[in-house]
């Protein structure tokens, strides 16, 4: 190897020092609202005087929390069911499909994820309050989807591009029909890929906040479009706490989505 | 070959102005083993899967016991294939691998149990119903797939290159597994191959492509000993050729003049020559009589190289104006005792043991 760490001399507790700094850097913000979410200050005073479960439950007690995390959770759950179903669709033609074209189709359908969310969000909201649709739970999910079907394009593509297509035709030959084979053999061959494709578009609609706000009315808001809310209206430690169960939930997908990925190579 | 059991009918097919397969027709009988020999690229395959309905040919027809199955989706034909690359489902287990096609059939559970276990006893992996694919070496991986495609007990078997990835012992092993399988099931084969060697061991009859088309099917000695092409002398077996110019011709044997000037006469001749044109004379290396010294034989040369290979000893002649000739010798032959490379030596050989193939005039 050109650079081998264990020859580095000096330089060996530079690097050290800079990955450190970059982690601490990505996890402090974390680790501050986390804290805060338990401190008693009701300024949100770092450290924190004393310790308290209070804007927890807080939090638990005003219904309008459990609402937005039940229309987050919802929103995120219909777009994870519908990008892994449209975007294995979606890969599988990019992917078996021979025609004119088919490189310029798979770079339109990754646009989202270049595209300024906001350019996005104010074209969607336009779009949308033209048809009478601004609002709506399908206006929400439409444009939730937007964003996630990038991520299951990529990750079930990639799977399949791992994928030997022999192994379907054998299916095939074996008496399954074309999509018995797709069904009982390619997708669970790829479903490492199709975990990784549920897992980012949950995530991708469930921490979003741009294109939420415009889609949001006020009776359909998820919990990011509440925290915004509340921040705006008033500082209270119960949006650090809100905010710290919405990281945790988050990071706890990660986790199971990695273990998921280690999977199939042992 | 009385009955009508699979033929295939002018098949053809083009990709764009490219045609890969051009008018392959064949009878192949129930029971038979065929075997498609010829180099990469030559259409073998393309063949196959039209077979298998995975390609639909530009042209032709293949009829199966007398029905057309070009109408019939793949997975309806209910034919069995072997592929090259493994191809086992990842996720399933052997047993669950081997059972698929009856569970795709709705077939009952205590018959599945049977007929898996019957399989698996065929290509002897009895005992590895739960191992993982991933868990298995290729060659066992290979039988796996054999006895999946065999457990529903398809009137045909496909089998493309099925031991192309394996080493050289282990894909002798499992050709003589597939020799007693093919004896125990009484299943139809066609199997493709570019190995000569596997494909003479395995095959009742052999069909040798060349770039899209069948330039002679026949069993091994036939094709051997009389082949219809040079290309299907230089495929099957080891093959010197000696330019020559037709002196006569009747039609089917020609006279012919060698390098070096010596006639030889009553030669078969393949394709329709006329006097003064150009031949490939075929000398197979093992049907060449070396003598030593400058005797009465049809070519002369001088010995560049001697090599001992075990049971027979490769002899190269090298002569003016001529590709060197090789001879192989039996191991402990007279001619061989003290024969060093500078010797000179003479080449005799039957006329009926030799072909000429018409060569296309010189540019
Ligand atoms: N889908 C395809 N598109 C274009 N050309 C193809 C396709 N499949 C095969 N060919 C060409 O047809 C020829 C025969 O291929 P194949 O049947 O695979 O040969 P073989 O199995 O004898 O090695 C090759 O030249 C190959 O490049
Ligand atoms: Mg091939």
């Amino acid at each position: 190897m050109l650079l081998d760490f264990d020859k580095l001399g000096a330089l060996r507790g530079v690097l050290i020092g800079i990955t450190v700094a970059v982690c601490l850097f990505l996890i402090l913000p974390i680790v501050f609202i986390a804290a805060l979410s338990f401190g008693s200050s009701q300024w949100l005073i770092f450290p924190p005087p004393s310790w308290t479960f209070r804007w927890y439950h807080d939090l638990f007690a005003d219904p309008r929390w459990f609402y937005a995390a039940l229309t987050s959770l919802k929103i995120a759950a219909i777009v994870t069911v519908l990008s892994v179903v449209i975007g294995f669709l979606t890969a599988l033609g990019l992917n078996r499909g021979r025609f004119p074209g088919r490189d310029a189709l798979r770079a339109l359908f990754l646009t989202p994820m270049i595209l300024p969310v906001v350019v996005l969000a104010v074209a969607l909201y336009a779009l949308f309050l033209k048809l009478g649709l601004a609002g709506t739970t399908f206006a929400f999910v439409v444009a939730h989807l937007l964003i996630a079907l990038p991520f299951s394009i990529i990750s079930i593509g990639n799977a399949l591009e791992g994928f030997d297509k022999s192994i379907e035709d054998a299916a095939i030959l074996c008496g399954a029909s074309p999509w018995e084979a797709r069904l009982r053999v390619t997708v669970p061959a790829i479903s490492h890929g199709i975990f990784a494709a549920a897992v980012f578009s949950f995530l991708a609609s469930w921490d979003e906040v741009v294109l939420a706000i415009f889609m949001a009315s006020p009776t359909l808001q998820t919990l990011p479009v509440k925290i915004w809310t509340t921040l705006r209206q008033d500082l209270t430690p119960v949006i650090a706490a809100a905010s710290t169960l919405l990281i945790a939930f988050t990071i706890l997908l990660m986790i199971l989505a990695a273990l998921v990925r280690k999977g199939p190579k042992t | 070959m009385s009955e009508p059991f699979l033929n295939i009918r002018g098949i053809r097919k083009t990709f764009g102005s490219f045609t890969a397969v051009r008018d392959v027709t064949m009878d192949i009988a129930q029971g038979e083993f065929m075997t498609f020999l010829g180099p990469s690229g030559s259409g073998k395959s393309t063949t196959l899967y039209i077979l298998a309905g995975f390609q639909d040919p530009s042209g032709g027809d293949i009829f199966l016991d007398g029905r057309s199955l070009l109408a019939t989706p793949s997975h309806r034909r209910n034919i069995g294939m072997v592929f090259q690359r493994y191809t086992l489902f990842p996720h399933l287990t052997v047993g669950e691998n081997v059972a698929f096609p009856l569970r795709i059939r709705r077939r009952p559970q205590a018959e599945i149990a049977e007929r898996v276990r019957a399989a698996l006893k065929l290509v002897r992996l009895e005992g590895f119903e739960d191992r993982k694919p991933a868990n298995m070496s290729g060659g066992q991986q290979q039988r796996v797939a054999l006895a999946r495609a065999l457990v529903y007990n398809p009137p045909v078997l496909l089998m493309d290159e099925p031991l192309s990835a394996l080493d050289k012992k282990l894909r002798e092993e499992i050709q003589f597994e597939i020799r007693r399988i093919h004896q125990e099931t009484g299943v139809t084969i066609l199997y493709v191959t570019h190995d000569q060697e596997e494909a003479l061991r395995l095959s009742d009859r052999i069909a040798v492509f060349s770039q899209g088309e069948i330039d002679q099917i026949g069993t091994g000695p036939e094709l051997y000993a009389a082949p219809a092409t040079r290309f299907v002398a230089e495929f099957i077996g080891d093959s010197n050729f000696i330019e020559t110019s037709i002196v006569s011709t009747d039609g089917r044997q020609a006279r012919l003049v060698l390098p070096g000037g010596a006639m030889i006469d009553g030669v078969p001749l393949h394709g329709a020559a006329s006097p003064g044109g150009r031949a490939a004379l075929l000398l197979r290396p093992e049907r060449i009589d070396l003598q030593r010294g400058e005797g009465e034989g049809a070519l002369a040369g001088e010995v560049y190289d001697v090599t001992f290979l075990g049971n027979n000893v490769h002899v190269l002649v090298g002569m003016n104006d001529v590709a060197p000739v090789s001879v192989r010798i039996p191991f402990g032959h007279a001619a061989l005792a003290g024969l060093t490379p500078g010797e000179r030596v003479s080449l005799r050989f039957n006329a009926a043991d030799t072909h000429a193939f018409l060569e296309p005039p010189a540019a």
